[in-house]
């Protein structure tokens, strides 16, 4: 089987995922096409090195990279603001108060928003946890990170989310939770 | 199991990430705990509005068809009889030797090659050499919206001086320009914008040469023929072809003095 065969079979099957990952990643619906564009011809460079049938994270992964790489052209502050301490400014700086965000019209595009706003080395753990459903382990591999580094982020990502200004309606819907 | 134990893994409960002995563990100590509880439900509420409110962003059919296009200009490239054993040594002596990157310039180039031996076709021509820009993120050598940029670039570079419009206001962005070969012969090329799609417009001084028809699809992608100015005209883009016809004869027109 040539090797676009293999690629129709395998790895095309998984351009949604690859495609709902860089959007989250890049926020932007032309650049994600772009990441995505790369990503499948590296994918088809590296077909050889996909063994098994786990080609959906082994794809992500490749796309995951895509995505770095074109950040460090295209924005390399982005990469340089997310990390450490800068990333707890950085929510705080982005968040809206409660008031204005009352003020917004459709309620779903909040949590998006405040999707979107997360720092991307949380944001691509959440995605990939809650939208792609992929397990601690596939994540860790995806991410390069060890499975104890995904746990913390996850817990960090979602308790921004939850304490964000811009989704306060679930702290009023589970009633009882933290707030 | 106490709080401090619980705590750490109630997320990851919720997860379905833990197995066995632990998870009942785990369960026994929610039933018995409102705190843990809370936060264990306010992880399934939370995911329970991500699913429901935030957009899961499917690939477009646009760029569907754009990696479609890509595969068949790599499939192109490959022979078509079952690959022979020394087919595969050669390729994997030049993976060795240049890197795969320089693997995938060599497939694409060599499209390129074989189409123009075997099919003295430009429109044949054009469509690979617009698939070898766009893959080797090659499209652009000068960057310019500005046409009073891109033309001095281009006559400076070539025996004649291509008429350059910037067609911004109808959606036709100019982002730049470049040189390529087609038929042995250097040609201008334009990059224009519209909508996510990237056009190239060939332009070089009319000649004899047989003019290709005015339309054609090339591996999906169309590739517009028009004439006019001096110059043959030819766009080739992934954009439909009642979009690209107009805006080449629009080109060739030139209505805006050069």
């Amino acid at each position: 089987m040539s090797d676009v065969n293999r690629f129709e079979e395998l790895v095309l099957p998984h351009l949604d995922a690859a495609h709902n990952l860089a959007r989250w990643l890049t926020r932007n619906p032309d650049d994600a096409e772009d990441v995505v564009q790369e990503a499948c011809l590296r994918a088809l460079k590296y077909l050889g090195a996909l063994h098994s049938n786990d080609a959906r994270p082994w794809f992500l992964t490749i796309v995951r990279h895509a995505f770095y790489d074109w950040c460090r052209r295209n924005r390399p502050a982005e990469i340089a603001r997310d990390d450490g301490t800068a990333i707890e400014m950085a929510i705080d700086d982005a968040a809206i108060d409660p008031e204005q965000a009352a003020l917004r019209s459709s309620e779903s595009r909040l949590l998006a928003n405040a999707v979107e706003e997360l720092p991307l080395a949380y944001r691509e753990v959440l995605i990939l946890r809650e939208l792609e459903e992929l397990s601690y382990k596939e994540i860790a591999r995806i991410v390069d990170i060890p499975i104890g580094t995904v746990m913390s982020r996850l817990a960090r990502a979602r308790s921004l989310l939850q304490r964000s200004p811009l989704v306060y309606l679930i702290g009023e819907r589970t009633s009882g939770g933290e707030r | 199991m106490n709080c401090n134990e619980a705590a750490t893994l109630v997320a990851a409960y919720a997860d379905g990430e833990i197995d066995g002995l632990r998870s009942d563990l785990v369960k026994k100590h929610l039933l018995g705990c409102g705190g843990c509880t809370a936060q264990y439900q306010s992880v399934l509420a939370l995911r329970a509005q991500l699913r429901a409110e935030v957009p899961y962003f499917s690939a477009s059919p646009a760029l569907r068809a754009r990696v479609h296009a890509t595969l068949e200009a790599v499939r192109a490239a490959l022979p078509s009889r079952p690959r022979l054993a020394t087919d595969r040594w050669r390729w994997l002596t030049g993976g060795a030797l240049a890197g795969c990157t320089a693997t995938m310039l060599a497939w694409v180039l060599g499209t390129a090659v074989i189409d123009w031996r075997t099919n003295e076709d430009i429109a044949v021509d054009a469509v690979a050499t617009h698939v070898r820009a766009t893959l080797n993120n090659h499209l652009i050598e000068v960057a310019s919206s500005d046409q009073h940029t891109v033309k001095p670039w281009l006559s400076a570079r070539l025996d004649y001086s291509p008429p350059v419009q910037d067609l911004a206001n109808d959606g036709f962005t100019l982002t730049g320009g470049r040189l390529d070969t087609l038929e042995r012969q250097r040609v201008a090329t334009l990059v224009y914008r519209y909508r996510q799609h990237t056009i190239d417009v060939f332009v070089r001084p009319q000649s004899d040469h047989a003019s290709p028809p005015a339309l054609r699809t090339v591996r999906g992608f169309n590739v517009a023929h028009a004439s006019g100015s001096g110059m043959d005209w030819l766009a080739v883009s992934d954009v439909s072809a009642d979009v690209l016809s107009p805006f080449v004869q629009r080109l060739a027109r030139a209505e805006v003095a050069p």
